[in-house]
């Protein structure tokens, strides 16, 4: 859920450095406390099974990047194990900003049977979110999970281009999105793999004009897709969503795998209990491998995964929950949320090699694309990169990727791993869509 | 704009403090509490059996033992969970973090050994390298690590403070502290210190022991030490000199405020006698019993005898 991202607005190599001494302040601040809740809980962690050291990589690592490892390891750890008081950073949706902070307290009582949680986070842009949770991880002997939460969140640039893969760079327009999301969720786990994951909740957000900090100057939404059916109403409906999913995941350390796979199926459907014009379902299919390639510790990942909407002919999917593409985890060569559709369909080659032992050096190659009809989709869009990524056995911790489209250059900097595929542990829906 | 410069602002003013020097503690003892001990004397050292600690070979895990999974640990950097096994004792286990950056297990066992054979108490710590799991799911294997018996003999009634307790300047006291500095020993909060109570025939024994010892055996820089590295071990300095008539360490961690100018020469020739008394079996024992190998064992050893002889040179001089 880590979705620190930036594609480097900053200007100004002092400001810069005030800003990552700032961070590594932060760090050595609440050092006594893990500063990232990984979303994994006793109930849906892989086993531990393997103690042994890392591969060293081509050259040896020096000093400063394994102790910038361990500290960050340290602090990024199995997170929402740990009870008690904690730093949020960088959970929040791309666009946001390139750091987002907040404070946090969960707790574990009766022996792991009860989880609550609560947390709040400011970012870059001012985007903002404050969210409640309360589970009971360990009902029928741990392999069902139980739990609800309610979440306000205020998104105040988020860019969007219009619909359709024909949709131009220079439309870029931003909005605002706020929402107020309560749901349950359940997650039974016949097998430590295998998941089936059902929620449901009500999802009520408001639409406004751009707003926050570090503005980017893009028009309001409003302004260049006025004929927007979203824009016809002066209020959004309050979604009824209900989703259904099933996942096998047999990765061997979801915040940086290095061997195993993922598939996915799942469907969702909202409906509008307002004036009745966003009825729909979204169905998706997702399939990932991460294939140990010789010896010395490289890793060959593809990754595929499409999107389908069912709309009645009368019915329109607001643009903020439709399916997207562009950006951190999908093509990276291309801004967030750049294509928007009723239809996706994605797919990833990503080849990595260990530079050093926490150190891997990445080629990629992202093709994908959106459509109004699902036959339509294509893999026409598409971008190549490389890129580093500083990691610790369990937990990538910082990639730096340069990606190339048509549409120019793109520079990455994440907290995460373009296939940690958190949406395997989202708990309730969210506005706008994010890929 | 104005709502991140003054995130900014807020960040970098809580850096700035963060980063001020902590005043040295006003060290002084607190009233004697009924039963409490820190040390006792060990006598016969020789006699010691380091492979299998203070409680012996009868409290030890047993290797290929069912264990069942009862709940996650909550608390520290390193996973872990706590167990029960077919006798239905309850373990605390701290397993080895995956990438075995952080192999604290191994370094706490070790260490409780060597604090155990010398007189300073210590809960029931053993180490296993792997062992069997149940969980909902059915059994598996999962990574090892160190295993602490939670035993109703032994009550722990809370943490202790280094700079709040009856035994400050005392010369148990003062030894605890040097020998953290010769295991480079950097994680000193207070939680990582317990109180247990325990029962010796009549006799309410309140034992103050070094509980969490597991940040050790490495580097003591004050972000990101090593732990259990022995390169790192090897490399780090100990003893700088002595300033009127206190020792000065090289020690870099955190926590140094603890033994600046309070330590004397005297401290660090008893506690160096005392660990140095050790046979080189028994500190190869104690590093088996942590789940090291021979050849990583001996060069922890061969620094830590260094360090000891370091020490004991004080003697000399004064």
């Amino acid at each position: 859920m880590r979705r620190l991202s930036t594609s480097f607005p900053l200007s100004g190599l002092s400001f810069r450095f005030v800003l990552a001494a700032s961070a590594v302040g932060f760090i050595a601040f609440t050092s006594r406390t893990p500063l990232y809740a990984q979303d994994l809980t006793p109930a849906n962690q892989p086993a531990l099974t393997d103690a042994s050291p890392e591969k060293e990589g081509l050259v040896q690592e020096p000093d400063p990047v394994r102790r910038a490892v361990v500290i960050f390891d340290r602090r990024f750890n199995f997170g929402e194990v740990d009870s008690g008081p904690y730093a949020v950073v960088g959970k929040m949706i791309p666009g946001a900003g390139w750091i987002s902070a907040g404070p946090g307290y969960r707790r574990w009582y009766a022996k792991d049977h009860v989880f609550v949680d609560a947390s709040a986070e400011v970012s870059w842009h001012a985007y903002k979110t404050v969210q409640g949770r309360f589970e009971l991880p360990r009902l029928a002997d741990g392999k069902l999970l139980a739990g609800s939460q309610v979440r306000w969140q205020d998104f105040t640039q988020v860019a969007y281009f219009g619909e359709g893969p024909s949709s131009v760079r220079s439309d870029q327009s931003r909005y605002a999105i706020q929402s107020k999301i309560f749901g349950g969720y359940a997650t039974f786990r016949p097998q430590r793999t295998l998941a089936l994951d059902f929620e449901a909740g009500w999802l009520r957000p408001t639409i406004g004009q751009p707003g926050g900090s570090f503005q980017s100057g893009a028009p309001d939404t409003r302004a260049l897709f006025g004929a927007d059916p979203v824009y016809a109403l002066r209020d959004q409906p309050t979604f009824f969503n209900r989703a259904v999913s099933v996942s096998w995941d047999t990765r061997d350390y979801p915040g940086h795998p290095t061997a195993g796979s993922v598939y996915r199926a799942a469907m969702t459907n909202f409906s509008d209990r307002g004036v009745g014009m966003f009825n729909f379902s979204l169905y998706e299919a997702e399939a990932a491998r991460f294939t140990p390639v010789g010896a010395a510790g490289a890793v060959l990942i593809l990754h595929g995964w499409t999107m389908g909407s069912d709309v009645a002919s009368d019915q329109a999917v607001p643009f903020y929950l439709q399916p997207s593409l562009g950006g951190l985890n999908t093509l990276r060569g291309y801004t967030d949320y750049r294509f928007h559709d009723r239809d996706l369909l994605l797919f990833n080659v990503e080849a990595r090699i260990p530079l050093m032992t926490h150190v891997d050096g990445a080629a990629f190659a992202d093709f994908g694309n959106v459509a109004s009809r699902f036959r339509d989709l294509d893999l026409r869009k598409n971008s190549y990169g490389g890129g580093l990524r500083l990691h610790s056995r369990r937990q990538t911790l910082v990639r730096l990727d340069v990606a190339r489209s048509r549409e120019g250059w793109m520079c990455l900097l994440r907290l995460s791993d373009p296939f940690g595929l958190t949406r395997l542990s989202r708990q309730t829906a969210t506005a706008p869509f994010v890929p | 704009m104005r709502v991140s410069a003054a995130l900014v602002s807020v960040i970098a003013a809580v850096t700035v403090i963060a980063c001020v020097r902590v005043k040295e503690p006003s060290l002084r003892p607190t009233p004697a509490m009924a039963g409490a001990t820190l040390w006792k004397d060990p006598g016969n050292l020789r006699g010691k059996d380091l492979l299998n600690g203070p409680w012996g070979r009868g409290r030890a895990p047993v290797a290929d033992a069912l264990y069942t999974f009862v709940e996650q640990k909550h608390t520290g950097t390193n996973p872990g969970m706590t167990v029960l096994d077919p006798e239905g004792r309850e373990w605390s286990v701290k397993q080895i973090a995956p990438g075995a950056l952080d192999v604290e297990a191994k370094v706490e066992v070790t260490l409780s050994r060597l604090l155990s054979a010398i007189g300073y108490y210590q809960p029931a710590d053993y180490f296993l390298p792997q062992f069997r799991l149940k969980d909902g799911w059915g059994s598996h294997t999962e990574v090892g690590g160190r295993f602490r018996l939670k035993d109703e003999a032994l009550k722990e009634i809370g943490d202790w403070s280094w700079t709040h307790n009856p035994f400050i300047g005392s010369r148990p006291y003062n030894g605890l502290l040097v020998l953290m500095m010769i295991f480079n020993s950097t994680d000193l909060k207070d939680d990582n210190n317990s109180i247990y109570e325990y029962k010796n025939g009549d006799r309410l024994e309140r034992w103050f022991a070094v509980r969490d010892l597991g940040s050790a055996l490495g580097d003591t820089r004050r972000l990101g030490p090593y732990k259990g590295d022995v390169a790192a071990f090897e490399r780090e300095p100990y003893i700088i000199g002595v300033t009127r008539n206190r020792v000065q360490f090289a020690y870099t961690g955190f926590y140094e405020r603890y033994v600046r100018n309070r330590i004397t020469p005297e401290d660090v020739v008893w506690t160096s006698r005392l660990l140095g008394s050790l046979t080189d079996k028994q500190f190869h024992d104690a590093f088996q019993a942590g789940g090291y190998d021979h050849e990583i064992a001996s060069r922890f050893i061969g620094k830590l005898r260094e360090k000891i002889r370091e020490g004991e040179q004080l003697g000399h001089r004064s």
